[in-house]
Parts: structure tokens; C-alpha cells; sequence
């Protein structure tokens, strides 16, 4: 279960960002994760809302965006976008000469505050 | 109101992970985070591996542990500088965690520093704990379908040790099989076929890890 400690490391960045700019409170906050991340979603949430008491984010809702995996082909110059959480061949000419360049984020990238 | 920011998540693990190095490489020591499910052999092959490099290697071991201290009790009998890490039901070891034990380390008497991670396959890939290089143990016994289930360990790993090759004939487990998974999944990785228990392709494993050590 290491969403637990992910959860923690949320929670802990959005209270030292309110901190620094003076917000009392949080509705919403949005983080990309990235489906090679390794990231079981459904068990992030569980964990949020498990670990948010005596934080900022008592009230807050995680919202999820999910980022597909994406990469791009050395062989057929193209770029992709895959369905999978793992890419074994570029899914445009099956070559394996190719750089995975999304998939892997797992980042804050807004949040819904109360002035 | 919205408010834009980006943080990567792991940023604070991160940060104290290179904080870790640092002060690893300021001592010239190596150091390498083994990983695997339980039951892979973890120590076993590290009970080994300090016996094989004794006198070529000075080895130190964190030692981490959901709880209970048996793998400790295992390693500080081959007289090794070893301290035990008890996450308390957390399934990996953090850079923060790995922080506090390096205090606890005489890193000027170290050439190499074990972090025996805790047994999962999973969490322990997503945590940099300030290693120069992640070692991946598979059992053979655990089946041939892991890469494509735990994809991610595989990606982040130098070295993949497939570990009870001994068993092999009683298995019905495809090696090739994981062999050329576990490369589509990462190129470069390194896999070495021993068996810890009879000490089977020991020396080539032993050889590189010397090797590394070495090259710090
Ligand atoms: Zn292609």
C-alpha cells in the first residue's frame, strides 16, 4: 500500500503551499498520475481520504486525471498514445526502438482553495 | 479560487535521496538496493555474497523489515556492521527512513552499503532511497508471467538476479521466457542465473558487484 505514504506526501505538500500563501482551506485538489506510474487510483483516494483529518484538506476531494502512456518511435518516427499500462513495441510499426514520454507522472497540479 | 502549481509528489523523497548520495559518495562508499517479493532470497544471497567478498569487500547492511528482526539476527552473525529498519506495516523503505540509519553507519570503514528493501514487489521500485543502482531478485519459483505484472521494478532495475535456477528442473517455469521479457522491458538490464543455496553462478554476480565497487 504505498498510496498511503503518496497520500501523506500530498497532503503535506498542499498544507506547506497554503501555508507559504496564506490559504485557509481546500476544496479540490488535482493531481496527474501517470498509468505506468504504478498507482492503484482507486487505492490513492481511499488513502486521501483516510489520511486528510488535522490537514488543510479536511474537506477536500482528490480528483484524479490520469495520463495514458505515450512514447515516441524511432523506428517509424512517430509519436503514440497507448491504452496499456506497459509498452513492449511501438503500436504504430511494432518496433522496439522507442522512449516512453508519458506515463510516468505523479505530480500536484492545482488545487481549489478557500481565500 | 484556482491556484496552478506543480510539485512532483515524491519531491520531498527525492530531495532527501540526494542528500543520501551525496553523503554516500562524500565517503566513497557504493551502494545498492536489493529488492524482491519475499521469499525470493533476499538474504540468503546477501549471507552468501558477504561471505564470498569477505576480505575483498567491507560490506555494511541496512536491513528492512515490515517487523521482527530474524534477517538482522542472520546478517550480524557474519560480524558486519548491520542496523535494522522497522517500517511498521509500511511495504517499502523511504529515503527519509534511509537517512536516520546512515547516521547509525560507520560509512568511513565501507566500501559497499546493502539496502536490503523490504520483501514486495511493488512500492519498493517507486521510492529512490539514494542508491547508486537497484538489484532486482527473482525467484525462479515465482513463475515466469512477473515481468508483465510488475513492470516497473524490471524498468528501474541495473541488474536482475534470477535466483533457485537449481529448482529448475522441477519447475514448469519458461526462463527464456523472463529473460526476454525482462529485456523488452529494459534493454540494458544485467541478469545473472545463481543459486544462493549451492552457490551456482555466485562467483560471476560476486565478480560484478566487485567490480562496481571498485569503479565508485
Ligand atoms: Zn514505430
Amino acid at each position: 500500500m504505498h498510496e498511503l505514504s503518496i497520500a501523506r506526501n500530498i497532503l503535506e505538500l498542499v498544507d506547506a503551499t497554503c501555508h507559504e500563501q496564506g490559504y485557509s482551506g481546500v476544496e479540490t485538489v488535482r493531481v496527474n498520475v501517470g498509468k505506468a506510474s504504478g498507482i492503484m487510483t482507486d487505492a490513492l483516494v481511499f488513502a486521501f481520504n483516510c489520511a486528510k483529518d488535522e490537514t488543510l484538506s479536511v474537506n477536500a476531494t482528490l480528483e484524479i486525471h490520469e495520463i495514458p502512456v505515450g512514447g515516441r518511435c524511432r523506428e517509424c518516427n512517430s509519436d503514440f498514445i497507448s491504452q496499456e499500462t506497459i509498452v513492449l513495441n511501438c503500436p504504430r510499426c511494432g518496433g522496439a526502438a522507442f522512449e516512453i514520454t508519458t506515463g510516468h507522472e505523479l505530480e500536484i497540479f492545482e488545487l481549489e482553495v478557500d481565500g | 479560487m484556482k491556484v496552478k502549481m506543480v510539485k512532483k509528489i515524491l519531491e520531498a523523497n527525492d530531495r532527501i535521496a540526494a542528500g543520501n548520495r551525496a553523503l554516500l559518495a562524500n565517503h566513497k562508499v557504493e551502494a545498492v538496493n536489493l529488492m524482491s517479493a519475499p521469499g525470493a532470497g533476499k538474504t540468503t544471497l546477501l549471507e552468501k555474497t558477504i561471505r564470498a567478498l569477505d576480505g575483498r569487500v567491507r560490506i555494511g547492511v541496512i536491513e528492512g523489515d515490515i517487523q521482527g528482526t530474524h534477517d538482522a539476527e542472520v546478517i550480524s552473525g557474519l560480524d558486519v556492521p548491520v542496523v535494522q529498519i522497522n517500517t511498521g506495516g509500511a511495504c517499502h523503505l523511504d529515503a527519509n527512513m534511509i537517512s536516520d540509519m546512515l547516521q547509525e553507519m560507520p560509512l568511513d570503514e565501507l566500501d559497499l552499503l546493502v539496502i536490503e528493501n523490504v520483501g514486495n514487489l511493488v512500492c519498493p521500485a517507486e521510492f529512490d532511497v539514494g542508491e547508486s543502482a537497484k538489484i532486482m531478485l527473482l525467484s525462479i519459483t515465482e513463475g515466469d508471467d512477473k515481468p508483465l505484472k510488475y513492470p516497473l521494478m524490471f524498468q528501474k532495475s541495473e541488474v536482475l538476479i534470477l535466483n533457485k535456477i537449481d529448482l529448475a528442473p522441477y519447475l514448469d517455469v519458461d526462463m527464456e521466457k523472463i529473460r526476454s521479457d525482462a529485456k523488452k522491458l529494459n534493454p540494458d538490464l544485467k541478469i545473472f542465473d545463481l543459486s544462493a543455496r549451492n552457490g551456482q553462478g555466485m562467483e560471476d554476480w560476486c565478480r560484478w558487484l566487485e567490480d562496481k565497487v571498485k569503479s565508485r
